[in-house]
């Protein structure tokens, strides 16, 4: 008997975002991710097809994470000590992109400075031609202090920076228009607070193709289904025609994942929780994978293995049988 | 439009045009049209000429266009026998004297006249130039010049502050001050609030730079305080710095000159403080300035415009320096500068709560217990209250905070006094209808001072000090300063000024009393005077969206007779919170057309009812339970619920943990009234919609309950014998039935017949 699959016709797109600038466009990465432009639910090859799968973007840090899980340590070897190395590795591992994150001190112990952020920055920008997103330690004073400068020097590059949150978004959004960036908007698990940072910084003038926006998640077995709610309900009022929710999502499984006791512990846990790392990676995996099927844009990971299995999900997905 | 001001904008444009014509054909002359002209450092060409007509100018040869383009722009002097509209020709007039004015500074860079030469000047940080002449000759340094147009390096780092907020605005002072005393006070008072300055222009000859520099200010980027020049046209640096503002932080191109404008209007909190006589090229360039939304307010004698329109608020305002209400230049000069402020609409921020104690909303739950107490007002042994009014913009001193009379170190330990607390705001947005709304803010604030305990509102206010806050210094003026901060910085898109008197003298305290109650009584009258037909919009409110994610389509529609559903958000507060919060949770929903006012239909809450509920809910209707009931998140104080058997509606506290007659808990049942669904028969209210004129109204209202649970019967008494009252039957709560006597349907009947309950004789309610 023939099914006949309903057809859903939606009224919005989501936004196409791209994210990096070739020498062309005056920057200096090799390549640029475009992501975004969805008319449909995600995967429902069915009803449109899907104009950009999400990426994979790598974390890596400035300095030596102090809290990371030892598995991650173990699989990035000594590069964690050198932003240029680590970058190298994160494209070698196979990433679309790279999001460098900032945390209050340098690899000294120090604050961090303005003029260790800039050169960190300039290093990762010259180790790697993959696009790159640059995220503060996320206390307001800081970010400022740091992310201005960066955009300063880095003009052209489209980077994506951040963190713009409700208490601290203009200066962030401020530096990027002058200086041709694009920013991450991040709010707490909101559908409301989400589209309300978005309506903000668009007023200060911000085009909406130079916003992605971070509706934030939790790991597997740690809300996660707040979070893919969350995510599922912003699209949806995105392919309703609500144009402050029909930004691309970027979410960051990894942080989420790898802080989970679960992945975190190696030790004085149950044996049959079995082997450390690969229950890390499949955690990692297992999270970015649900997340993507509520519609991330972009996921960040930390694994390097992880990188390999979600990019296996993914292209099994955008390869799906259409009915 | 003053024919006046217009004359003379339109005399001094005129002459400027003619002057700049002439200048750039000795240059063309003396230097040849390939000669390049440039301003330091920027990327913009020059800035206003760019900004305005999108020309990248090079070199000399290009400007005679600018120049015929701005002598397009002039026009006669208005006729002083017939009248004829001058308002376009005067901002015409203005725009054409900035476009002459730019030409001239960029001519005289060649010259070497810009940056204007001032012997034995040191700049405290400015313009660097590549030109070793310029950096002050022989030892290179950047003295004996003033600083002329500001290079893009700073641009960015100013215009940064200035979108982001930390810089509230700009001054452009033209012109010269009263005296040297008062031109210290005014940079002083602008200093102050962070707001950033360009002095330019002079009186005679004379000109503020001269009288900061005699009294040792340090003038330059380090200070805030940027000398451009001592002639007028130098003021087109700051128009300038404000086109490039556009160019840099709004994404605009060269030539889209009316979004830049606009930018300006909307974003670039800019004034232009006119000092002393002000000469037809002061005025041509006033006009200049108007163009871009840029108030003048003059501290002389001259025609004002008061109208809005190309400005935000009014467009020239003068208040002569000798009638400014002020004891001396301090005085005089910190109500200019709030003038100022007030013309442009500036919002300044106040930062932290100068309190000696800690401050933060972690103490706002703290008990101050007897024993460690060392005052307290209200309560038992004394009386105290709290009042805030509106109050006029032009007579609220902002930041003025007065003690009338003793304060409380003359009580004994542990011992009470009277005590008033007065507070007076002003603001372009504020209303009088907002009152209120602050005032219960007051409560929050003042808790927020550790060791400081407030209880109550308006004439049953008590608050305790605690012995600690006392000897650390906390003392009557400090709650004045708390609010003054606190008002500022929660409520400032509304509040523009507070002022706050705190009265302790008996005699002043029973005065105020009297004041502060016959206010009160005016806005009880007030609330009941507001129904839902004298208004015209209603407030959304999907505040409860980020709390309750899994009733995501529901949204309260709040009107005056029906609060939100969680009891938090009459329609006041909305409408405050709107003014506020522009982007928010709470929206207003214009009403439009009525469909039917008995159920509550119109056009604008079916319409809004469609779109937020992201489609699920097609209509509501305000006033009944059966028929398209508003839906519920899960926060609401009561649920209503049909008990059909008994031809009425039962209602549930949440505080009420006990069975119902419809077989279910207060728990059970929250499951059917929540989620964001229609469930006729089913709502979700808060209490105080119970006792409203428009509670299920369609279904027969208040009548209609024939069971409620006691907890309501108790805490709601006073405003349920205004129902029973209304209702014109006295006995009417004693008729409902609640948990004490009645759990079961079979009981509730019996209860309904024993104590004749209308419901039983009403038409059936479905």
């Amino acid at each position: 008997m023939p099914i006949e699959i309903p057809v859903d016709k939606w009224p919005g797109t989501v936004n196409t975002v791209t994210l990096g600038a070739t020498a062309a466009d005056g920057g200096t990465r090799s390549k640029v991710v475009t992501i975004g432009g969805e008319r449909s639910l995600p995967f429902m090859h069915f009803e449109n097809e899907t104009p950009h799968p999400p990426v994979i973007a790598l974390e890596m840090t400035a300095a030596r994470p102090g809290d990371w899980s030892q598995v991650l340590l173990d699989a990035w070897g000594d590069v964690v000590d050198d932003p240029a190395r680590w970058a190298g590795a994160c494209e070698e591992a196979g990433a679309d992109l790279i999001l460098l994150m900032f945390g209050l001190n340098d690899a000294d112990g120090n604050p961090v400075t303005p003029d260790f952020a800039v050169g960190t920055v300039k290093a990762v920008l010259q180790a790697t031609g993959l696009p790159l997103v640059v995220l503060g330690p996320g206390q307001a004073e800081v970010d400022n202090e740091i992310l201005v400068p960066v955009a300063d020097a880095t003009k052209g590059e489209r980077l994506v920076l951040g963190l713009c949150e409700d208490a601290n978004y203009r200066t962030i959004v401020a530096s990027a228009m002058a200086n041709g960036h694009l920013v991450l908007g991040r709010t707490p698990m909101d559908v409301n607070l989400a589209k309300q940072l978005n309506i903000l910084m668009t007023d200060m003038g911000l085009p909406l193709d130079r916003i992605v926006m971070d509706p934030t998640t939790g790991a597997l077995g740690y809300g996660i289904e707040y979070g893919y709610s969350v995510m599922e309900r912003l699209r949806l009022a995105a392919l309703q025609g609500d144009a402050m929710t029909q930004l691309p999502m970027l979410v960051n499984p990894g942080y989420e994942a790898w802080r989970t006791k679960e992945s975190k512990v190696g030790e004085g846990v149950p044996d049959t929780w079995g082997d450390w790392a690969a229950r890390g990676t499949h955690w990692e995996t297992l999270t970015a994978v649900s997340l993507i099927e509520a519609g991330a844009d972009v996921v960040v990971l930390r694994h390097p293995d992880s990188v390999t299995r979600v990019r296996e999900a993914i292209d099994e997905l955008m390869t799906l049988e259409t009915a | 439009m003053s024919r006046y001001i217009a004359t003379r904008a339109i005399r001094g444009a005129n002459a400027l045009v003619g002057e700049a014509e002439v200048m750039l054909k000795q240059a063309l002359d003396e230097h040849g049209a390939d000669t390049p002209v440039s301003f330091p450092n920027t990327a913009y060409f020059l800035p206003v000429i760019f900004g305005m007509t999108g020309r990248e100018i090079e070199n000399l040869g290009e400007l005679p266009e600018v120049l015929d383009h701005a002598r397009s722009l002039l026009h006669p002097t208005p006729s002083a026998k017939h009248w004829t509209p001058y308002l376009g020709e005067t901002l015409d007039s203005g725009m054409a004297t900035l476009l002459a004015a730019e030409t001239i500074e960029a001519i005289r860079y060649i010259y070497g006249l810009q940056p204007e030469l001032l012997p034995g000047f040191e700049l405290a940080g400015g313009t660097s130039f590549t030109s070793p002449d310029m950096n002050g000759g022989a030892d290179g340094s950047s003295n004996g010049h003033l600083n002329g147009a500001i290079d893009d390096i700073q641009l960015r780092s100013w215009g940064i502050q200035l979108v982001d907020g930390r810089m509230p605005g700009f001054a452009a002072i033209v012109g010269c001050a009263k005296s040297n005393a008062a031109a210290v006070q005014i940079v002083r008072e602008l200093q102050r609030r962070n707001i950033l300055t360009f002095l330019s222009g002079n009186v005679n000859g004379r000109s503020i730079i001269h009288q900061l520099l005699e009294e040792g200010v340090e003038l330059g980027y380090d200070t805030y305080t940027v000398p451009f020049g001592t002639d007028t046209i130098s003021a087109i640096y700051a128009l300038g710095f404000a086109t490039r503002s556009a160019l840099t932080f709004g994404g605009m191109k060269g030539g889209q000159a009316k979004e830049i404008l606009h930018y300006n209007k909307d974003r670039v909190f800019a004034f232009v403080l006119a000092l002393g006589e002000v000469d037809d090229l002061k005025y041509a360039a006033a006009a200049g300035a108007i163009n871009f939304g840029f108030p003048v307010i003059a501290d002389t004698v001259i025609p004002q415009i008061l109208p809005t329109g190309v400005t935000t608020y009014e467009h020239v305002v003068s208040l002569p320096w000798h009638e400014i209400d002020g004891g001396d230049d301090l005085e005089k000069a910190e109500r200019l500068v709030q003038k100022c402020i007030e013309v442009r609409g500036v919002k300044v921020q106040v930062a932290d709560v100068p309190v000696p104690v800690p401050y933060g909303s972690a103490f706002e739950g703290e008990v101050v217990r007897k024993a460690d107490m060392r005052v307290e007002f209200g309560g038992k042994n004394s009386r105290c209250f709290e009042y805030l009014r509106m109050g006029k913009l032009d007579e609220v001193v902002d930041g003025k905070i007065e003690v009338v009379g003793p304060d409380f170190s003359a009580v004994d330990p542990q011992g009470s006094m009277d005590m008033g607390i007065v507070v007076e705001v002003a603001g372009r947005q504020m209303e009088q209808d907002f009152e209120p709304v602050l005032e219960r803010q007051i409560h929050y604030f003042v808790n927020g001072a550790s060791g400081i305990q407030h209880i109550g509102q308006r004439d049953i206010t008590w608050i305790r000090v605690s012995e600690k806050a006392a000897e650390v210094g906390f003392d009557l003026e400090s709650f004045g300063k708390i609010l003054h901060a606190r008002l500022h910085s929660d409520f400032g898109a509304i509040v523009d000024k507070v002022a706050i008197t705190i009265y302790t003298d008996p005699e002043q305290v029973d005065q105020r009393l009297d004041e502060a109650r016959a206010a009160y009584d005016f806005r009880n009258k007030r609330l009941e005077d507001l129904t839902d037909t004298a208004v015209d919009v209603f407030y959304s409110c999907t505040l409860c969206q980020s709390f309750a994610p899994n009733a995501p389509n529901h949204v309260c529609i709040v009107s005056p007779e029906r609060l939100g559903l969680c009891g938090a958000y009459n329609w006041l507060d909305c409408k405050a919170s709107f003014n506020i919060n522009p982007t928010g949770p709470n929206q207003p929903i214009k009403l439009g057309r009525v469909s039917d006012l008995e159920t509550g239909y119109w056009e604008g809450t079916n319409d809004y009812a469609k779109v937020g509920s992201h489609g699920v809910v097609e209509e509501v209707a305000m006033y009944s339970i059966m028929e398209n009931p508003m839906t519920a998140c899960g926060c609401f104080e009561c649920i209503v619920m049909l008990i059909p058997e008994a031809n009425g509606v039962m209602v549930v506290s949440r505080e009420d943990t006990s069975m119902t007659p419809a077989g279910m808990t207060f728990s059970t049942l929250a499951g059917i009234a929540g989620g964001g669904i229609q469930t006729p028969g089913v709502m979700g209210v808060g209490k105080y919609y119970l006792a409203s004129p428009k509670f299920i109204s369609a279904d027969g209202g208040f009548k209609r309950i024939v069971w409620m649970s006691s907890v309501l019967k108790d805490t709601m008494s006073e405003e349920f014998k205004i129902v029973a009252e209304r209702e014109g039957d006295l006995e009417l709560i004693d008729r409902i039935a609640d948990e004490r006597s009645v759990s079961s349907v079979d009981e509730l009947l019996a209860w309904m017949e024993a104590h004749e309950h209308p419901a039983l004789t009403m038409d059936a309610i479905f």
